[in-house]
């Protein structure tokens, strides 16, 4: 370990995302092995993705909420305020609502993931099913991944649903924008394909896979002590957060 | 066990909830919530030019959603796009002489196919052909009516000079186009200030193939296009002289800002003399000067 | 499924031949020859860091060796293949020094998990397998709570009942006693050997407890720098004399097992010019 500490850290990083690509062939070798466990994937689905669903929905209220008031402001100027339902929703769709919802998920979900994990590998429980036959790639790893992929792009959903809501709060019922005007120019503008399926959904389903990769694999292969599961945790949550950003930006240039 | 179905139920809930979200921002907030897939009979109608319409792109009668557009593809063999209209089957009362017009909602939005009725008391059935259409008229074109628009004039055959006084000239440059009836005639020679004076001195470039302007003319700045850049235009007056080398044009119009326009076309119907008689009420382009 | 390890009929269950692990640079095992016998409780001992732990995990094949030959029951652990290897383990109890308890389970659940993943039996019938075995290790009225409100003992005594929740051949034991009060300590001894007599359990344990492996070992391993040093029974092995046996279970602070750890001259280290002291 010390040694490896010596090389640079793009070295060291390659390295990393190098490892990380190698787990995922395994985790994925084993993905069909784990739907015996099927059970244990809707378990994880209950706690990455319900048990965020709080965070989620208020933080989707509150960024509705300042969208729906800065565009206001904005579109005022050039009198364009009934535009205010587009942009909020289209900001929401496109940006906001997956990349905010995979940050979130990233500290609230991928952390526990990362150290329950952790502490599952320093307290021997990882050796304890191999032991017992059980594959622990199949049994723990694979269902967590799986249950990011699933509940990350629900939750984006509904971190949308949610701006969309605070957006219409704020300008249809505290600024007095005519409803009617709001729901009206949304509808003509967002696009089902363009803003939701490659938005919202399409940008959630790869930051989930992303997410909850690098969150298992750092569980993983956290050294079994206190102090490699208080550090894989933190470095699930930079690696997770550099990582949605970088791949936002690829996915958008792409997409666009 | 009891404790492992509850999971299994609350993670049921959470799905659900998430696709009944999915569903909501799919149906409620996007096109699709105009796209009715009620029953639906098909027209088909012909443009010269489709413009900016995209498949998908509404139908409205009298401003309201009838259908959308279902394909856009060209007729073999002519320059001219065949455009299939998906219609309601609650609206099968159109005319058979009614006129399929392709408008853009506000300035900047997008396009879309409207139809105007006719006086027949034939209805148009499946597959019927609307066959008076208008073409998408361009933004450029529309607001080019207006203003005038187009490029700077050749010189060929050398230039005279006229001068001007402008109370505002905006950002009118040296060398920017000199029209009249849209047409560029020459091009701003100097744009100063002349000493002990407070208002803009403008010298015109004028082609001497076109030597024979009322000397009472006026002269105007405008903008080409919303954004576009001002240039100088000569609307005729109706004295027998005409302007030779070195007069000075004694009625200017300085230049507006681009909301004083927006502001006066929307009131008034037209900023200036309505030479091309656009800017019918409700803002619909004029189809007949189209060609 | 294979024969059940307890249908062979040769006496040796392990058999460890020519075994030569590097790990890191350091030569954990240097041609280590190893045979446990079938049925008794044997005991492999030695100084810390000489891969006591590590023997264990090359037989039940989480670890391979460099070379040689690590067999159970005859089939040669590193050559298995990873369905082979687990149907084998499903064979072998494995109690880990820190119990390794699933935190995520109730007692029951944790003794039921090997029979719920690998067996479709019939709730009641897990429900009786699971009771039988809590009972066995005295925790019957404890099957509702959940690991961390445990004792290390109990812990261990949970585990126990999870590791022969199969009925296996063949048990190992990686460090039962250490961080056991005198109680706990005698009651897991009963247990193993309890098991051992009833089941006719073979069973591997991995221990630094001179008394306690007295108590219950038939036959000892003393293992120092990669080899088998010294084997027989408890008590001829403490009386033997070789230098390894006097010093380990002597308690001497050195001998073969050096007390400095191998290091450069100290002289040099502490800047004396000139070298050694």
């Amino acid at each position: 370990m010390s040694a490896r500490m010596d090389r640079g850290v793009v070295t060291q990083s390659l390295a990393q995302i190098g490892a990380c690509g190698l787990f995922l062939l395994t985790l994925l070798a084993a993905i069909p092995r784990s739907f015996r466990y099927g059970r244990e994937t809707v378990r994880q689905i209950w706690f990455v993705g319900a048990m965020s669903l709080t965070i989620v929905m208020t933080c989707g209220l509150f960024v509705g909420m300042v969208l729906g008031l800065q565009l206001y402001d904005v579109l005022s100027i050039f009198g364009g305020t009934s535009a205010t339902g587009t942009v909020v929703a289209i900001a929401i769709y496109r940006e906001l609502g997956p990349v905010v919802t995979a940050l979130l998920f990233a500290g609230r979900a991928g952390t526990s993931i990362t150290a329950e994990i952790g502490l599952m590998r320093a307290t021997d429980q990882l050796d304890a099913m191999e032991m017992m036959a059980v594959d622990p790639i199949a049994y723990v790893a694979a269902p967590r991944f799986l249950a990011g992929i699933v509940a990350l792009p629900l939750l984006g959903v509904v971190f949308c649903a949610m701006g969309v809501f605070g957006g219409h709060l704020v300008g249809v019922t505290w600024l007095g924008i005519d409803n009617g005007t709001f729901w009206s120019n949304m509808t003509a503008t967002v696009d089902v394909h363009k803003d939701i399926i490659n938005g919202v959904l399409l940008k959630s389903i790869a930051f989930g896979i992303v997410v909850s990769l690098i969150a298992v694999y750092q569980g993983y292969t956290t050294p079994p002590t206190s102090e490699g599961v208080a550090y894989a945790t933190t470095r699930t949550v930079v690696a997770s957060s550099i990582a949605i950003l970088a791949l936002d930006f690829v996915l958008t240039s792409f997409l666009i | 066990m009891t404790q492992r179905r509850s999971y299994a139920v609350g993670t049921g809930l959470f799905i659900v909830l998430g696709f009944a979200a999915l569903a909501y921002l799919a149906t409620q907030t996007t096109s699709v919530a105009n796209a009715r897939q009620g029953d639906s009979y098909t027209l088909e109608t012909h443009f010269a030019n489709v413009g900016q319409l995209k498949a998908r792109a509404p139908v409205k009668i009298a401003g309201v959603r009838v259908g959308s557009v279902q394909a856009i593809d060209l007729v073999p063999g002519k320059e001219e796009a065949k455009v299939t209209l998906s219609i309601d089957k609650a609206h099968e009362d159109i005319p058979d002489d009614s006129v399929a017009t392709i408008f853009t909602s506000g300035l900047l939005g997008d396009q879309y196919v409207g139809i105007q009725f006719g006086q027949s008391k034939k209805a148009l059935a499946e597959g019927g052909i609307i066959g008076l259409t208008r073409p998408a008229q361009q933004l450029e074109e529309m607001i080019g009516k207006f203003f005038g628009g187009g490029s700077a004039a050749d010189r060929l055959g050398g230039t005279y000079k006229v001068t001007g006084h402008f109370t505002n000239v905006g950002s009118l440059q040296a060398g920017a186009a000199v029209k009249m009836s849209g047409v560029p005639i020459g091009s701003v020679d100097t744009v100063v200030i002349q000493p002990g004076h407070l208002d803009a001195f403008v010298t015109l470039a004028i082609d001497k193939r076109y030597a024979q302007i009322p000397d009472d003319s006026a002269a105007a700045v405008f903008t080409s296009g919303l954004i576009g850049s001002q240039y100088v235009a000569i609307q005729p007056g109706g004295s027998p002289e005409f302007l030779k080398d070195g007069d000075e044009m004694v009625l200017t119009q300085s230049a507006l800002q681009l909301e004083d326009l927006i502001g006066k076309f929307l009131v008034n119907g037209s900023p200036s003399d309505n030479k091309n008689g656009a800017g019918k009420s409700g803002g619909q382009p004029d189809a007949s000067s189209g060609k | 499924m294979t024969d059940p390890v307890s249908s062979r009929s040769d006496d040796t269950i392990v058999r460890v031949r020519g075994l030569t692990t590097v790990l890191n640079g350091k030569t954990i095992f240097d041609s280590l020859d190893l045979d446990i016998p079938r049925g008794k409780i044997t005991a492999i001992m030695g100084p810390s860091g000489t891969g006591k732990t590590t023997l264990l995990k090359h037989i039940t094949g989480q670890m391979r060796g460099d070379r040689g030959e690590v067999s159970v029951d005859g089939q040669n652990v590193p050559d298995l293949s990873r369905e082979n290897l687990f149907r084998l383990r499903e064979r072998i109890g494995y109690l880990f020094q820190n119990s390794a308890l699933l935190t995520d389970f109730d007692v029951f659940e944790n003794v039921a998990f090997p029979l719920r993943q690998h067996t479709k039996l019939p709730e009641v019938l897990i429900r009786n397998i699971v009771l039988t075995k809590l009972q066995a290790v005295g925790l019957r009225g404890a099957a509702r709570l959940m690991p961390t409100e445990l004792s290390g003992g109990m812990a261990r005594r949970v585990a126990l009942a999870r590791a022969i929740v199969f009925d296996p051949a063949l048990i190992l034991y990686d460090e039962p006693f250490v961080g056991l009060d005198p109680i706990a300590l005698n009651q897991v001894l009963k247990l193993i050997r309890t098991l051992n007599k009833t089941l006719g359990i073979t069973s591997i344990l991995v221990a630094h407890e001179l008394a306690a492996v007295q108590h219950v070992a038939d036959h000892v391993f003393l293992i120092a720098n990669g080899k088998v040093v010294a084997q027989g029974d408890a008590a001829t092995l403490a009386n033997d004399g070789s230098p390894w046996t006097r010093q380990f279970f002597g308690g001497e602070a050195d001998g073969p097992v050096p007390f400095q750890y191998p290091a450069g001259d100290y002289g040099t280290a502490l800047g004396f010019p000139g070298g050694s002291l």
